[in-house]
């Protein structure tokens, strides 16, 4: 039997400890945040109830008038607070930006493992990848210079021509600085992160399978579609999930193209919106300066809410992949 | 393969983090030495190496940073000052936090946090001014409409909808005004400016006081495509070239900047009934018209002064200071400070002119001095 050294049994615990703390920081932060953003946002939770969610009404009051009291919280005169505008805008926004984003990141995944090779796939990988690393304020900026004065003068005006079909995209077009541009810019910073996992995914997938369909006569389209794709299911949801959490809580570039919407919810794809992430960022500042701070924890709580929504939306795809993961797998065995 | 183009990603991205590094330190490195020549040229003052960490508006923004940055280092070499535009909301709220000295705000404090925070100060520092610009194609360059607050608050409550509307064409006999939408663009972030302009609604349109009043960010009428909001100074001046038909407020510091994207600005009605433009001398009337009202703690609107020539939308640049400040830092702020309102320093002309600022009305510095004075008391 092999000596074990002191140090050696040191080091071991050393080991044991690090990894330890490490593994278990993940948990503590999430537990310690959501602990922080709930109890910031209780006396909102006082002030507002569930008007909270469905109000329409963002208002930090009269901060330069007198002070009020209602459900036992302080608040300036006429403060009141309905977060639906915010959250319909993340929520119109990131869907936009998924029904863009998933099918151009898939194609080009399908590209990346199956169809490039060398230095080719070496540069495109490189290029997907410092797409994903393009800081989201020079998104931002590029969206305001560029984007959304072509959304205004070309995309928008050729849309209004499906207003005949769906009311949705009627106009008018306005500065382009809206709902249409947030998705947009939402999709294209998604793009990345979808396509990094599924091209991994794809790679994944037994060559045999492959061959093996390719030596039954299918077509390309067929082997993806009917192959590879089913095998990569579970992995494809996770993925569209991870990009809409990232659409969702996206903040910077949304805010600089989304016109900022105030109390009024989008009546078409052109109107101006609002994320719940860009009004904290926008409003934190003129929060801080409420003097009985419940504009801050009215944010929190917007916060809280946001935190909820990537919960949920994670465990619809979770759920997703559950009911339909059975199926799949023995459709592949097969 | 893939582990392949990982590494090279890695890489390359660990390249750009080393070079943006490297010109950081290289940066500072000079700062220092350029900090050492100045001390051995000054031959050595007495006092100790100070930082004075300013933040907030992004009207004053362009004062600090462009002009009196680098004019201080010739007085007291050993202060250093960092300016940043943040917007006034982040101004104050930073300066009652205690993250920076020197909070830059066109807003004063309200009562509210006046009490909340008793050992903050409002120091004006120079007088300011707001303008109300447009982007109307045809119109002429030296061509400035008439407007008044009563029309820009039913223009921003989406009362007036059209350019060419009865009651803008009654304030501009003559003028083609254009059979086109109106697109109003405000700031969406915290911000000195919407104080202002809010300000100037409240007082000239009862809906708009009831219903909106005035702060650094108010509860917008929600008129949908016809609002829009931008981020700071820059975000509005940009919105603004882009968007035909636009009308907007920017503060008086990017006035050279706006006007050479083509923008126009209106000549707005004041209290007496006239329709003036923001000059030196209109600004200056203002300012003076309000001097004698001024309260010893200086927190006051000069929106709407009265008399003939008063440009409407004129206010105090306020440095936001907590008068609780130890030794050294007191001392460097007051000095600064006091040099900052000085006529013959940081209040002259050289520094005023090009930011389009006007220096505090002679009765109203001594009320700053006194203010300052209370620094570290």
């Amino acid at each position: 039997m092999r000596k074990v050294s002191s140090a050696s049994k040191t080091a071991d615990k050393v080991f044991r400890v690090a990894t330890g703390l490490c593994a278990s920081s993940p948990v503590l932060f999430l537990v310690a945040i959501g602990i922080v953003v709930f109890i910031e946002s209780v006396p909102s939770i006082k002030f507002m109830g569930w008007h909270f969610l469905t109000g329409t009404q963002w208002n930090l009051g009269d901060m330069y008038g007198n002070l009020e009291v209602k459900n036992g919280v302080s608040a300036p005169a006429g403060a009141t607070y309905g977060a639906l505008p915010y959250i319909v805008g993340t929520l119109a926004s990131s869907v936009i930006a998924l029904l863009i984003a998933v099918p151009v990141a898939i194609f080009t995944a399908i590209i990346l493992a199956y169809r490039v090779r060398g230095p080719v796939k070496t540069v495109l990988s490189i290029l997907v990848e410092l797409l994903a690393g393009i800081p989201s304020v020079v998104f931002g900026l590029w969206g305001v210079i560029v984007l959304a004065p072509w959304v205004a003068q070309f995309f928008g005006p050729l849309l209004t021509h499906l207003g005949v079909v769906i009311p949705f995209f009627r106009g008018p077009v306005g500065t382009g600085m809206g709902l249409l541009s947030s998705g947009l810019i939402l999709a294209l910073m998604i793009v990345p992160i979808i396509t990094a996992t599924t091209r991994d995914l794809l790679e994944q997938v037994p060559i045999l399978y492959r061959e093996g369909g390719i030596g039954l006569g299918m077509t390309n389209w067929e082997v993806v579609r009917k192959i590879c794709l089913p095998y990569v299911k579970d992995g494809l949801i996770g993925a569209v999930a991870l990009g809409w959490g990232r659409a969702m809580g996206e903040t910077m570039a949304v805010l600089m193209v989304s016109g900022s919407a105030i109390n009024y919810l989008p009546h078409s794809i052109f109107s101006p919106i609002s994320t719940m992430a860009a009004v904290i960022a926008d409003q934190l500042d003129s929060a801080l300066t409420d003097a009985t701070h419940l504009a801050v924890h009215a944010l929190a709580e917007l916060a809280l809410v946001l935190m909820l929504l990537t919960l949920i939306t994670n465990f619809l795809a979770r759920w997703l992949v559950h009911r339909g993961g059975q199926r799949v797998r023995s459709g592949v065995r097969a | 393969m893939n582990q392949v183009v990982k590494w090279i990603s890695v890489t390359a991205s660990a390249a750009a983090l080393i070079s943006v590094v490297g010109c950081g330190t290289g940066a500072g490195n000079n700062a220092t030495n350029a900090n050492n020549a100045t001390n051995t040229a000054g031959g050595g003052t007495s006092s100790a190496q100070v930082t004075l960490n300013e933040t907030g508006s992004s009207l004053l923004y362009p004062l600090f940073n462009s002009q009196w940055i680098s004019a201080y280092k010739s007085v007291d070499p050993n202060v250093t000052i960092n300016a940043a535009s943040t917007g006034s909301g982040k101004g104050i709220s930073e300066a009652v936090a205690g993250t920076v000295q020197i909070g830059a705000s066109d807003a004063y404090m309200s009562n509210a946090l006046m009490s909340a925070n008793p050992s903050m100060l409002n120091i004006p520092l120079a007088v300011s001014a707001q303008q109300v610009m447009y982007n109307i194609p045809g119109l002429g360059a030296d061509k400035h409409l008439n407007l008044s607050g009563d029309v820009l608050a039913q223009i921003y409550m989406g009362e007036i909808k059209k350019w060419n509307d009865p009651k803008i064409a009654a304030l501009n006999p003559g003028v083609q005004l254009p059979n086109q939408p109106i697109t109003a663009i405000r700031r969406s972030d915290a911000s000195g400016d919407t104080f202002l302009f809010t300000q100037y609604l409240s007082d000239s349109n009862s809906e708009w006081k009831s219903k909106y009043k005035y702060s650094t960010q108010i509860s917008w009428p929600a008129i949908g495509n016809s609002l829009i909001g931008a981020t700071g100074n820059a975000g509005v001046v940009t919105e603004l070239a882009n968007t035909k038909y636009s009308i907007g407020y920017v503060g008086i510091s990017w006035l050279d900047k706006a006007t050479a994207k083509g923008l126009g600005y209106a000549a707005l009605k004041n209290h007496d009934g006239k329709f003036v433009l923001p000059t030196k001398e209109n600004i200056q009337a203002a300012a003076n018209a309000e001097a004698d009202k001024v309260p010893s703690d200086e927190r006051i609107s000069l929106i709407d002064a009265p008399g003939a020539n008063s440009y409407p939308i004129v206010n105090f640049e306020y440095a936001i200071v907590n008068s609780k400040q130890s030794g050294d830092m007191a001392s460097a702020l007051k000095k600064f400070l006091k040099w900052a309102i000085d006529p013959k320093g940081g209040n002259s002309a050289q520094y005023m002119d090009p930011v389009h600022f006007l220096p505090l009305p002679a009765s109203v510095e001594p009320k700053s001095e006194a203010q300052i004075n209370k620094i570290g008391g």
